[in-house]
């Protein structure tokens, strides 16, 4: 991946060596920054040879942008120190070390980006002298006056591990706070009971709006807490006899009997189970150069979606994704299958399947992973080391390299050669696994059966005939062993034409077990040290768990990332939940919890989260429970000018944060209302086969998005995503986003007020309004509590009244401007297209593609 | 019933655009976006305002247009005198002399070769950049790279980065067009973007596989209401926007919405009026070949970019190919050639001979080429056709702050290899988004834990070619 540091016409840039990675074993080496142990007459030599060959070759070819007047990428090279601290990029300079020195990569002119002096080769023996110096310890005259020069890649882990995402999670006291007081005034129309005033969310976040003189707003009304709670939970609105039910439920209970309903039902395991697929870059096609389909992935989709609804604890969930291959399953051929599907998390990224380079895809291909685990699990950009340590973090050139020999020794790719061919494991039952045998086993014998056949055929031709090619053999063969041989070969044929299919996953195994080394400037041309498999440093603590010489090291990874002491699996976890529930998160930088990411607004609150979420057996349902049935997240939405004007963006939340729905609660929602979403659960919904082309050469679109299932059944095509979806800031679906971007644009309007969808919906909804009821004042009352989950105020009612009266009809238009008015409707029409553009003002309003 | 704009202005507590756009700038990671948002100044004068990319599908070859080698007509069939590329898409043989004669042309000089006798004449106008070079030799990362500077990530692409740097010109119309582009080898990732704020895609007209005269943004215009009923719609939806907005308390994401459906309603009128070329006169519409079936399609995708520049859309990119890679001919190259370039020659040069006449010409800047160029040895038996070649290509610019008349940079004796003022893909764009008046180094947009930008950590303006 690249970085910050900038290229220009420039001497050595953005490439750096992760000194920590140096290990002995050569002879000449000496560790970089110190100085040379005393001066010998081998030394005096050394140091001649520098100043009759070196230093004049540097000031000849490399001073002018890297000396004393000017240094491009902030390098210099007319001194030692600058040479071993390095420039932008890192140390230019490993005594020792040619291959980890970026002078020596740069003259040799072996990377095609990186080639100094930038205009014209140095000469071979110019090359050679430099490599020669720099293999015999780089000496200068500088050499003992320079005590310690720190390079630019060094990272300093001691100081690294105070950041405050890398120190171990604590178990804080909640404040006391006084509660009456911080709990508002209380509406009579409030759900809340007294009890739950105890919920240790509330004394945290009281306790920082105390500090600033607020308080938290009032509880919502029970019809806007119901519609926002039944959302967010399921993507889905309140049903009117779920509204009906919870507002005659007096009793103290009746918020949790919601909140218990909705996380028991399916429908939440397509709506959180689809935050999750946002986070593992999940989408049915490869996108990117060759957009072939993932004919298998939906099987991932519906591990994530089961896994949610039967609140499969997160370490589990994690484990499951990481290395499930690798879990002991017994007998239980269906869990087994079910953890072999969960390692799809680590193939679904975009390959450039094409990539003629095939090493450097396989890189490629494992970044992609790196920085993905990276982000997802750990908020760690750690994509960000693959050409040169960190330049916020304490991640380390080596720590990348470490992690990538863990992926490296992981299958991913049966085939790099184009278009190349990700792996997938079998996940057929007992039965179908027998079945595919058995016809296997049918094959092979008709087959020898044929081929006995015909030997015993050729055995009774006379020698003439025996040697010629079978074809010819065969019409010298009598009449009988012809016929049986046709009934034998169309039995063949037949059964070559009924091979079972064999289920399989996208997925990996682990691979050929190896060590990855340095990539300078993440080039796999420009090779550095050798570097263990390992984890990134900053983390681990005293004693870094081990790996054998025959494992990947893919389970101790994800055991390790579970072992509920790690500071960062339960912190981003319980982050990602909040953030789906307040729109917002305790750190706004989902995905990226290292120097560069936000710091939480409340450190103590997440800490206590996260503590209690690995407490709790990290289940997902349970930290649900308690934040929904807190009272920061029950209060309204309501706005106050003093409380905006002290904290305008609700860091502390004095209210409740009014929410956009999102693309998939948009188009479930208005698929709900007018009564169409079909429910079907799970399934394969792309209509392609296995790694065939969703566009190949050719732009015709062969992506159809006419099903009215819901969103996360709906195929994700990369490259070519349902045009709704997109302009609804749906995920990219290449690139991981826990936190998707709200945008309003005028686009989004045309599509609301244009497209099939919404006028085909509405006027499902329209037709559906007329039946049910007789006059339009039952209408009304249906369509708001169906749309808004509320009845209208008499004047709302009178406004949509006269709406419907006043459409004018389109044979009556005399508006010139109407170039080619549309349909002539007849008077049923008439009625039907003005409840019709009712429905759709309804459905296209703000107040339901919000909640509040 | 029928309030008029003024009205609902007038009915709500709130002026449009006031509390949003003091939001905006407290908040520059808000998303919401309406005419109350001025456009952000560029970084120093700019050369253009607008960019226009006549992008030819497929790699056309520079040996055969715009790159005459001698020395490859005399060796014709000879091997090749040095090394090809360590990664290459497919083997190639010998080399492969161009079967088109080239001539030189205007006061420059300049030899294009017989595929393009129209352009040919408007080659003073031309800076001709014969040193591009890329990193990949696929058509898919190619694309990617050309569009969007990056053939391994999802970034967001070039016109994205402009209309994010600059704003629209034009409240009414979007400020990144593509006109049938193609969805394969990148699709919408050539014109996204990414995870720069949704409003800077490019929205596409059309696609590739369909004609020119189809192009139309989806979603434009009601199947079903006129006018009339689709105002009084929106009527009813704004007074209870409005209403809502007055229930919730001042919102500046409620505020843009109200405002979002006012810039949809408006952009229905502009945006069809853009595509009436029944509006230009018999004569312009001949000089963009529109009365020839085979220049028919390409002509009118210039003259409705032509259109769109006119309306101050900042960056428009029209796309030559058919359903299939157009330009790519590793096999049958004389013929598929010679169509491809009849399709384009007639129509491009009466585009820039019509920006020129109207001015447009000064302030914008076109820009010609492939995903990459082709090599100069054969491939396929039949010695006619050439394979992908990313190491050295032609691309063009014409217009806004350019030299012109003049050719810069160079591949070797043969055409393989850019070897004199290199010009990286990364470098033409840090010199596009330059004579936009745009630092390439300082348009960045943070993500994921650091700032990104188009030209990534390289770019090298070539300022030689700036007039």
């Amino acid at each position: 991946m690249a970085c910050f540091v900038q290229i220009a016409a420039a001497f050595l840039v953005s490439i750096s060596i992760a000194t920590s990675a140096v290990v002995a074993g050569d002879d000449l080496a000496k560790p970089t920054g110190t100085n040379s142990t005393g001066t010998s007459a081998s030394d005096a030599q050394q140091i001649r040879f520098f100043e009759n060959k070196i230093r004049p070759l540097l000031a000849e070819h490399c001073y002018e942008c890297h000396g004393a007047d000017a240094q491009e990428s902030e390098l210099r090279v007319d001194r030692l120190d600058s040479m071993l601290q390095g420039g932008l990029a890192g140390p230019a300079l490993v005594p020792g070390k040619p291959s980890s020195s970026l002078l020596v990569t740069a003259v040799g002119y072996r990377d095609n980006t990186l080639q100094m002096p930038p205009d014209y080769r140095l000469s071979q023996q110019q090359i050679n002298d430099l490599q020669t110096w720099v293999s015999q310890g780089a000496h200068h005259p500088a050499s003992d006056s320079i005590s310690s020069v720190r390079s630019s890649s060094e990272v300093d882990y001691q100081q690294g591990r105070e950041h405050w995402s890398f120190r171990p999670v604590q178990t804080p006291q909640p404040p006391t706070v006084n509660f009456s007081q911080a709990a508002g005034p209380q509406s009579s129309d409030s759900p809340l009971s007294a009890a739950l005033v105890a919920n240790p969310i509330d004394a945290f976040v009281a306790q920082r709006l105390e500090s600033k003189g607020l308080q938290r707003s009032p509880p919502a009304e029970k019809r806007v807490l119901l519609r926002r709670v039944t959302f967010d939970l399921t993507g889905l609105p309140p049903t009117a006899s779920e509204i009906d039910d919870f507002l005659q439920d007096s009793s103290e209970a009746a918020f949790e009997t919601v909140v218990d309903r909705l996380l028991a039902s399916s429908a939440y395991g397509e709506r959180w189970g689809r935050h999750w697929l946002d986070v593992a870059r999940y989408a049915d096609s490869n996108g990117l150069d060759e957009n072939v389909a993932h004919g298998n992935a939906w099987r991932y989709r519906d591990y994530v979606i089961d896994a949610f609804n039967q609140d499969k604890p997160y370490d589990q969930f994690i484990v499951e994704q990481l290395a499930g291959d690798l879990l002991d399953s017994g007998d239980d051929f269906q869990l087994r299958h079910q953890r072999l599907i969960a390692t799809g998390f680590l193939v679904l990224g975009p390959k450039v399947l094409a990539e003629k380079d095939e090493t450097k895809m396989e890189m490629d291909i494992i970044d992609e992973q790196i920085d993905t685990v990276g982000r997802s699990i750990l908020g760690l950009t750690l994509g960000c080391a693959r050409c040169h340590t960190h330049k916020f973090d304490p991640v380390s050139h080596s720590d990348y390299y470490g992690l990538a020999g863990i992926f490296k020794s992981t299958q991913t790719m049966d085939s790099y050669a184009t278009v190349a061919k990700w792996h997938e494991n079998y996940v057929e039952t007992p039965a179908e696994s027998v079945a595919f045998e058995q016809h296997s086993a049918a094959l092979k014998a008709k087959q020898q059966q044929i081929d006995q056949l015909v030997a015993e055929a050729t055995e009774k031709l006379s020698s003439e005939f025996r040697d010629l090619k079978l074809d010819q053999r065969e019409s010298h063969f009598d009449d009988s062993t012809k016929q049986t041989l046709d009934h034998q070969r169309s039995e063949l044929k037949a059964l070559q034409d009924s091979v079972p299919e064999r289920p399989s996953a996208m997925g990996v195994q682990e691979g050929q077990v190896t060590d990855v080394p340095i990539h300078l400037r993440g080039s796999h041309l420009t090779l550095g040290e050798l570097v263990p498999r390992s984890f990134p440093k900053v983390l681990v603590s005293a004693q870094p768990p081990s790996i054998a010489n025959d494992e990947s090291g893919r389970l101790q990874f994800a055991r390790w990332l579970t072992d509920g002491k790690h500071p960062l699996t339960a912190r981003v976890m319980v982050n990602r939940i909040w953030h789906g529930h307040f729109g917002r998160g305790l750190v706004s930088t989902v995905d990226n919890f290292g120097i560069q990411g936000t710091p939480p607004t409340h450190p103590l609150l997440l800490d206590w989260l996260a503590s209690r979420f690995v407490s709790d057996g990290w289940s997902v349902k349970a930290m649900h429970r308690l934040i929904l049935m807190s009272h920061t997240y029950q209060q309204n939405s309501q706005f106050n000018a003093e409380a905006h004007q002290r904290d305008p963006n609700n860091q502390l939340y004095w209210r409740f944060n009014l929410q956009r729905l999102d693309a998939e609660a948009i188009r479930d929602g208005i698929l709900a209302v007018s009564g169409r979403l079909d429910r079907t659960s799970g399934g394969k919904t792309l209509e392609l086969e296995n790694r065939s082309y969703v566009f190949n050469h050719t732009s015709e679109d062969k992506s159809t998005y006419a099903s009215t299932r819901r969103s996360i059944y709906v195929p994700i095509i990369r490259n070519h995503l349902f045009d709704m979806f997109r302009l609804f800031d749906y995920n990219d679906a290449s690139v991981l986003t826990g936190n998707r971007p709200t945008s309003t644009i005028a686009t989004q309007a045309l599509f609301l007020m244009n497209s099939p969808f919404v006028v085909q919906q509405s006027e499902q909804l329209a037709k559906r309004l007329l039946e049910r009821h007789s006059n339009s004042r039952e209408r009304l009352v249906d369509l708001f509590q169906t749309v808004y989950g509320r009845l209208p105020t008499p004047q709302e009612a009178q406004l949509a009244q006269q709406f419907v009266e006043d459409v004018p009809t389109n044979n009556a238009s005399s508006d010139a401007s109407d170039a080619n008015p549309r349909v002539n409707d007849s008077v049923d029409d008439h009625l039907l297209r003005a409840w019709q553009m009712l429905c759709q003002a309804h459905i296209t309003s703000s107040e339901f593609l919000y909640i509040r | 019933m029928h309030l008029s704009r003024r009205q609902l202005l007038q009915n709500s507590s709130l002026g449009f655009g006031s509390l949003a756009l003091a939001s905006l700038l407290s908040d520059p990671s808000a998303q919401a976006s309406g005419p109350g948002q001025s456009n952000p100044p560029p970084h120093f004068p700019a050369r253009a305002k607008r960019v226009l990319f006549l992008f030819m599908k497929g790699g056309p070859s520079h040996m055969d247009t715009f790159d005459y080698k001698p020395q490859l007509q005399k060796d014709d069939g000879k091997p090749l005198p040095f090394e090809k590329p360590r990664v290459q898409f497919a083997p190639t043989s010998d080399l492969l002399g161009s079967p088109w004669k080239f001539q030189r042309h205007g006061e420059s000089g300049i030899a294009v070769s017989e595929l393009f006798p129209n352009v040919a004449q408007c080659v003073d106008d031309l800076c001709i950049l014969n040193s591009l070079h890329g990193s990949n030799p696929a058509h898919g990362g190619a694309c990617m790279k050309i569009h969007t500077g990056s053939d391994v990530f999802v970034r967001p692409s070039m016109g994205a980065w402009v209309s994010y740097g600059l704003g629209t010109e034009n409240q009414n119309l979007p400020a990144f067009l593509t006109i049938c582009p193609t969805l394969a080898h990148g699709g919408t990732k050539n014109w996204g973007a990414s995870f720069l704020p949704a409003n800077h895609a490019g929205v596409p007209l059309g696609n590739a596989s369909q004609s020119s005269e189809q192009a139309r943004v989806r979603y434009m215009q009601s199947a079903l209401l006129g006018r009339r009923q689709q105002r009084g719609l929106l009527d009813h939806l704004q007074q209870m926007n409005t209403s809502f907005l007055d229930t919730t308390g001042p919102n500046a994401e409620l505020e843009a919405r109200i405002e979002s459906f006012e810039l949809a309603f408006r952009m229905q009128t502009e945006m069809p009026e853009a595509l009436e070329l029944g509006q230009e006169t018999q004569q312009t519409q001949r000089a963009y070949g529109l009365d020839q079936k085979p220049t028919a399609d390409f002509g009118r995708q210039c003259l409705m970019a032509r259109r769109f520049l006119e309306r101050g859309v900042r960056f428009v990119q029209v796309t030559h190919s058919n359903s299939e890679v157009q330009w790519d001919q590793h096999g049958n190259l004389k013929k598929g050639h010679e169509q491809n370039a009849a399709e384009v020659d007639k129509p491009i040069a009466g585009l820039l001979r019509d920006l020129k006449s109207r001015g447009l010409l000064d302030e914008t800047l076109v820009l010609w080429g492939g995903e990459f160029g082709r090599t100069p040895t054969c491939q396929g038996a039949g010695r006619n056709g050439r394979d992908h070649n990313p190491e050295g290509f032609t691309m063009w610019m014409a217009g806004a702050g350019v030299k012109t008349g003049i050719q810069y940079g160079a591949t070797d004796e043969y055409g393989y290899y850019a070897v004199e003022n290199k010009m990286h893909v990364h470098d033409l764009h840090a010199t596009l988004l330059h004579l936009m008046g745009i630092d390439h180094t300082r348009l960045t947009y943070p993500y994921a834990g650091r700032d990104f930008r188009l030209t990534d950590v390289a770019g090298t303006v070539a300022s030689e070619i700036l007039a």
